[in-house]
């Protein structure tokens, strides 16, 4: 897993230094000093550069060491879960306004449930599903006067 | 007990309060924090008493040049706290200052890395950040061993701490309710700043700093004591100046605007029934509080008893609506999925998060008191030594900085005798 190692801090440059080019091209301010509202970020992005260009030298001498959390990301059924999981919630984020709270909600909930507590255990997921976003609508919507869709 | 902050102030308390219930101390934790804060707060409300309007006066001191400084002194006191791993503490905050800078800038009106979505006009509410590396993140975390049985259960243990832990955390709690009532003084720096400050000093004051992260009693007792009572320490700038110093105040001072009631130095001389009614709720609310808690111990820890597979599913859910109720779009359900994915990365990978999260908290007000101060010294940096203040605050995180450095070359040293 020697990529994911390395990976990290070049996608941190490559951060920095997109975040560079996207401060120093940033608009002059028509109030008070033109270059005021790229100071700061330039700034941080510089920092953010150096400190991942000596992250990435470390991690480069320190190549060979394990890190067992890796290979844990990439083991049984951990990366199935953790992209169900962001797709599921990306699908949830589309459907929230249009679908509205409850109907959303159980088919999101439902559906994480089913891949994460395991289709076996329908009847829990099934009860679970609908009266958890009962609850939760009720707590919200009526008790605390949030405004859900 | 969920590893989910509520809010800011909360964080620093979940570095050893989560530790400790995932080692079976739920209930320990959840008392000695109730403790921790009763007394933190009672001391600030004597505290707010006796000093009010003497510590209004020096707060009237800070500048735009020392609130910048004192920031300043915060973000390094965190990355110190990140012994072995300062790069990545550095780079954490980096990020953090970065993930600030998004959004109008509120002195020129210049779009900044907005990329033309009106929902960024804004910049990312610091608690969609929290809620995706907390919440979000460490479900996502918790997904690489959801299938070892042992983590499902997790045992409570009895609700009340031992004489160990209140020894170890005395101490720290009465230390940290006068820090924390000054940090919440200074309009701005609020509960999570004195929180985490407290943390700090706390771990740095330990003989035993290497169980700091991992469980110990006095590392959730601090900051639970310092939040508690910068709450109070808050009330002052916003009765003696009408300066809110905490979007919690900010709502007071809008209650108390609603009421007739209009805070100012005079405030405490014109309507004294007005200023020891609010003294006198303190002191009620900090007593309801802790029989709330103490009473709720053994419901709320009941919630570890939940099947992880299910609780999972649950805490993403809550997260997704505890993040609607902060704008009201759905949009803002994918900021909260790539901070989750980030938190995990970041965990994975043994970055502190501590930097990250304070460095979003404070980066605006940061900037914002950085220019100002600029402005005023037309772009001199003199401001930033032009007084005491500023000179202690320098010193302090110069030190800060040093600390683990002078530590590790004094222990190795010592290492070294011992061999010869």
């Amino acid at each position: 897993m020697k990529w994911f190692k390395i990976g990290m801090p070049v996608f941190l440059i490559l951060l920095g230094l997109f975040s560079l080019i996207m401060a120093i091209n940033l608009p002059k301010a028509h109030l008070g000093n033109p270059n005021g509202p790229l100071y700061f970020p330039i700034g941080i992005s510089v920092l953010l550069l150096i400190f991942s260009a000596i992250y990435l030298f470390q991690e480069i001498k320190d190549a060979e060491e394990i890190n067992e959390h890796i290979a844990d990301l990439f083991s049984g059924r951990t990366p199935k879960l953790i992209i169900s999981t962001i797709i599921l919630g990306a699908l949830y984020a589309l459907i929230f306004e249009p679908f509205g709270f409850l109907i959303s909600t159980v088919l999101f909930l439902g559906a994480l449930l089913f891949v994460v507590n395991g289709p076996k255990r329908w009847k829990a997921n099934i009860i679970v599903t609908l009266s958890f976003s009962l609850i939760t609508w009720y707590a919200f919507g009526e008790l605390l006067g949030v405004s859900l869709p | 007990m969920l590893n989910t902050p509520g809010d800011g102030s909360a964080i620093a308390a979940t570095f050893d309060g989560y530790p400790m219930a995932r080692q079976g101390k739920a209930g320990q934790a959840m008392a000695l924090s109730a403790v921790a804060s009763f007394i933190g707060g009672i001391m600030a409300t004597f505290g707010f008493i006796l000093l009010a309007q003497p510590l209004a006066n020096f707060a009237l001191k800070f500048g735009p040049a020392e609130y910048f400084l004192l920031m300043l002194l915060t973000l390094s006191a965190i990355i110190s706290l990140s012994m072995g791993k300062m790069i990545k503490g550095f780079i954490s905050m980096s990020l953090g200052l970065l993930i600030s800078t998004i959004g109008i800038d509120t002195q020129t009106g210049v779009y900044r890395f907005t990329f033309g979505m009106v929902e960024l006009s804004e910049g990312i509410d610091f608690l969609i950040v929290i809620i995706g590396i907390y919440a979000v993140g460490e479900v996502l975390y918790n997904f690489l061993n959801i299938d070892d049985e042992k983590r499902e259960k997790k045992e409570v243990g009895k609700i009340w701490f031992t004489k160990e832990q209140w020894k170890r955390s005395r101490w720290p709690i009465l230390r940290s309710g006068p820090l924390g009532f000054i940090i919440g003084v200074l309009p701005g720096a609020g509960g999570s700043i004195a929180a985490m400050l407290s943390y700090t000093t706390e771990k740095q004051l330990s003989k035993k700093p290497e169980e700091f992260g991992k469980g110990a009693p006095e590392g959730l007792a601090a900051p639970e004591s310092a939040n508690n009572a910068a709450s109070v320490g808050a009330m002052i700038p916003l009765l003696t100046m009408g300066i809110p110093g905490s979007g919690t105040t900010a709502v007071m001072l809008g209650a108390l605007v609603m009421l007739g009631i209009r805070p100012r130095p005079l405030l405490f001389e014109n309507e004294p029934e007005t200023v020891w009614t609010l003294v006198n709720s303190m002191f009620v609310g900090n007593i309801a509080l802790i029989i709330i808690n103490i009473v709720l111990v053994g419901l709320l820890v009941k919630i570890l008893d939940t099947p992880a597979k299910i609780l999972y599913p649950l805490i993403i859910m809550l997260a997704f609506i505890g993040t609607y109720t902060l704008s009201y779009t759905a949009v803002d359900f994918f900021f909260l999925l790539l901070f989750g994915y980030f938190g995990l990365v970041l965990k994975i990978l043994d970055f502190p998060i501590a930097p990250l999260i304070l460095a979003v908290i404070v980066g605006g007000d940061m900037e914002q008191n950085f220019r100002m101060a600029l402005t005023s010294s037309n772009g001199s940096l003199g401001i930033f030594f032009g007084s005491g203040v500023s000179i202690v605050l320098i010193t302090l995180t110069v030190l800060s900085l040093f600390y683990p450095l002078i530590m590790n070359i004094v222990q190795r040293r010592k290492a070294a005798t011992n061999t010869d």
